[in-house]
């Protein structure tokens, strides 16, 4: 997780890592235990093919910055009610240090971070509409039902989660996924703890 | 000596609520001081050492096995993934409605309050089902408290508390199951109203979370990769239910024949032997917990019931205990909060004693306690933050016990007026 890699090698040089950030993602996410591992690929590749091509209708949302997103583990949080998007400043700027320190910048451009927060609470929003949802499932193609030619497409838990950061992505012109970040804090925050293990945010939503 | 006595209490109720003592050793002293004040000889009839203690503690003994059971029932249901395959079915249909979801884990977490109990039983629901909710975005109190509302709904048909309110009270199953069947609605209808109204009230909720990546995608058949139960597998929380409740049968028959038809419906012959013993023994971790406070329970109710202790308190408790069918409703519904922080209306606690109470001094009939303490037990179930289901539910989600005790108490405190309503106008 150095520099090393850095833009120019390839069209798209980190596409791999990415996917397989993606595919962990899901690994880790309930339900998912254990699920064929190339299973959980298409899906991520879906999702994030998804994700990028989506286009969100722009829904005025209040912002609100916060602090403590560090010691409860968080970026960014969209709630529906009211509909309002907390961004952790706190986080955003200790990720934004940690991308300057690993020479990233060419990948995640100065203030993309406070961006891709805000474009990857927008996407959530936006994937709880009841057309995008139908969409989404049948992108994803995971059948739970089937009678004769009719399926029922099932929900893919997590799906969601790699639309949000793969539209924040394309939104921000991001040269690699906000997994990759936020693997990068992750393990930046267990080298050098800021907050008591106990109160980091304990699943991904 | 009544005064006395009721000094032992508040004592017994500071030493649990300060935790300077486990509940189960404060109750068994509390016993003993109890019927040393009540002037019991140290052995032979009605004795400290004769009735409390060596009478006392098997007292429960059908409640303990019944304990046992429902938790070699539970180790089941998790080790042959019933349980995971109920949630994670309902996520695949449901998940991209987060009411849905939150409705079927409630549905999932009543099955598996019909067999077990406390933490176990949230542990069983909870392990997938709140990251699961968590993940279509309900907010973790709500699904913390969407767990708990749900055993709570799975509470009045469970087998084991049958046979807690049946023993400790004195009064045939048939009677248990009577209220318990019209407790039922109550419990329901709270907690299809709990996720309704918090869903809407607290719509979803999304994070951007630095939890690190650490899922690793493995490699191995699909049905032990998932954990898959037959779909005919999923039927085995509803075995005990419907022998014990529409056939009538023995609670214990009914639970052992839920653990038979859980082995028969996911384990090859040749493994029967094995899964049989290892979730047995697994059961009784499982149920050394409820099982040591049943001892404690056992010997607090052979203390309150000594004759010195009943002749004492009778006049005391009298005097508060409102006869009119208003006022009982009222009193009592008021008195909710004293069923947490492990307080002395906590009918697996101090409440038990105090029950013993009520019924040897011949204040209420049995079956009106039967009302009270059941009433109670549905509040203490979900809201009380030292219950280790509470606990336990609240902190795997990333909550505090105190946030999902304010959520939660308004409906299970209405859930004891309905049942202290139905208490008072058909036992009073």
């Amino acid at each position: 997780m150095s520099g090393d890699h850095g833009p120019g090698l390839g069209l798209d040089p980190g596409h791999d890592h990415d996917l397989d950030l993606a595919v962990r993602l899901l690994a880790g996410t309930p339900t998912h235990e254990g699920r064929d591992p190339l299973v959980l690929r298409r899906w991520a590749e879906a999702a994030e093919e998804f994700g990028r091509r989506m286009s969100p209708d722009p829904v005025p949302v209040r912002v609100v910055e916060r602090d403590g997103g560090l010691t409860a583990g968080l970026l960014a949080r969209y709630r529906s009610r009211p509909p309002v998007v907390e961004v952790y400043v706190d986080t955003v700027d200790r990720a934004e240090r940690l991308v300057a320190e690993l020479g990233w910048r060419s990948w995640f451009p100065a203030g993309s971070v406070l961006a891709a927060a805000l474009a990857h609470e927008r996407a959530h929003a936006w994937l709880h509409h009841a057309r995008v949802r139908a969409e989404f499932k049948r992108a994803l193609g995971h059948t739970a039902l089937r009678l004769g030619p009719r399926r029922l497409y099932a929900h893919v838990a997590g799906a969601d989660e790699l639309a949000a950061h793969a539209y924040a992505r394309a939104a921000c012109g991001l040269g690699r996924s906000p997994l990759l970040l936020t693997e990068a804090l992750a393990a930046a925050m267990s080298k050098k703890p800021e907050v008591p293990e106990s109160e980091t945010d304990r699943w991904v939503s | 000596m009544g005064v006395v006595i009721l000094l032992l209490m508040a004592a017994g109720v500071a030493a649990m609520l300060t935790r300077r003592l486990p509940t189960a050793f404060a109750l068994v002293l509390l016993a003993v001081a109890i019927a040393f004040a009540a002037g019991a000889p140290l052995t032979g009839k009605n004795s400290v050492l004769d009735t409390v203690l060596q009478e006392g503690a098997p007292a429960l003994a059908a409640t303990m096995v019944a304990i046992l059971l429902g938790s070699w029932l539970g180790k089941l249901l998790e080790e042959t993934g019933i349980a995971a395959t109920l949630v994670r079915k309902i996520v695949e249909f449901g998940g991209d409605r987060p009411v849905f979801v939150a409705l079927g884990v409630l549905a999932v977490s009543a099955l598996v309050g019909t067999v077990t109990g406390s933490a176990p039983a949230a542990m069983l629901a909870g392990l997938i089902g709140i990251p699961a909710m968590i993940a279509v975005g309900i907010p973790k109190v709500t699904a913390a408290g969407t767990i708990l509302m749900g055993i709570a709904v799975g509470v009045p048909f469970e087998l084991p508390v049958w046979q807690f309110f049946s023993t400790a009270l004195e009064l045939p199953v048939d009677t248990v199951r009577g209220f318990m069947v019209k407790l039922f609605p109550f419990a329901l209808v709270a907690a299809v109203a709990y996720v309704l109204v918090e869903s809407r009230r607290r719509g979803v909720e999304h994070t951007w979370s630095l939890k690190s990546l650490e899922g690793r995608p493995t490699s191995r058949g699909r049905r032990q990769l998932l954990g898959d139960a037959p779909w005919y597998a999923l039927l085995t929380p509803v075995v005990p239910l419907v022998l014990a409740l529409g056939f009538e049968l023995a609670i214990i028959p009914s639970l052992l024949a839920g653990v038979v038809y859980a082995l028969v419906t996911t384990t090859r012959p040749r493994e029967m032997n094995r899964r049989l013993l290892r979730t047995l023994y697994g059961g009784f971790e499982v149920a050394a917990p409820p099982i040591t406070l049943f001892v404690a329970i056992g010997i607090l109710l052979a203390a309150v019931k000594l004759p010195g202790a009943v002749d004492a308190l009778e006049p005391l408790v009298k005097a508060v205990s409102p006869q009119n069918a208003v006022l009982f409703v009222l009193v009592f519904t008021v008195l909710v909060p004293l069923c947490l922080y492990r307080g002395p209306l906590n009918v697996f606690g101090l409440g038990a004693g105090i029950a013993g109470v009520l019924i040897a001094t011949g204040i209420y009939p049995a079956t009106a306690v039967l009302g009270m303490a059941t009433s109670y037990n549905q509040v203490f179930g979900v809201a009380d933050p030292t219950s280790t289901q509470t606990v336990w539910a609240a902190q795997y989600a990333g909550v505090s016990p105190q946030q999902v005790m304010v959520r939660t108490l308004p409906y299970v405190w209405a859930v004891a007026l309905g049942g202290l309503c139905v208490t008072a106008a058909t036992q009073l």
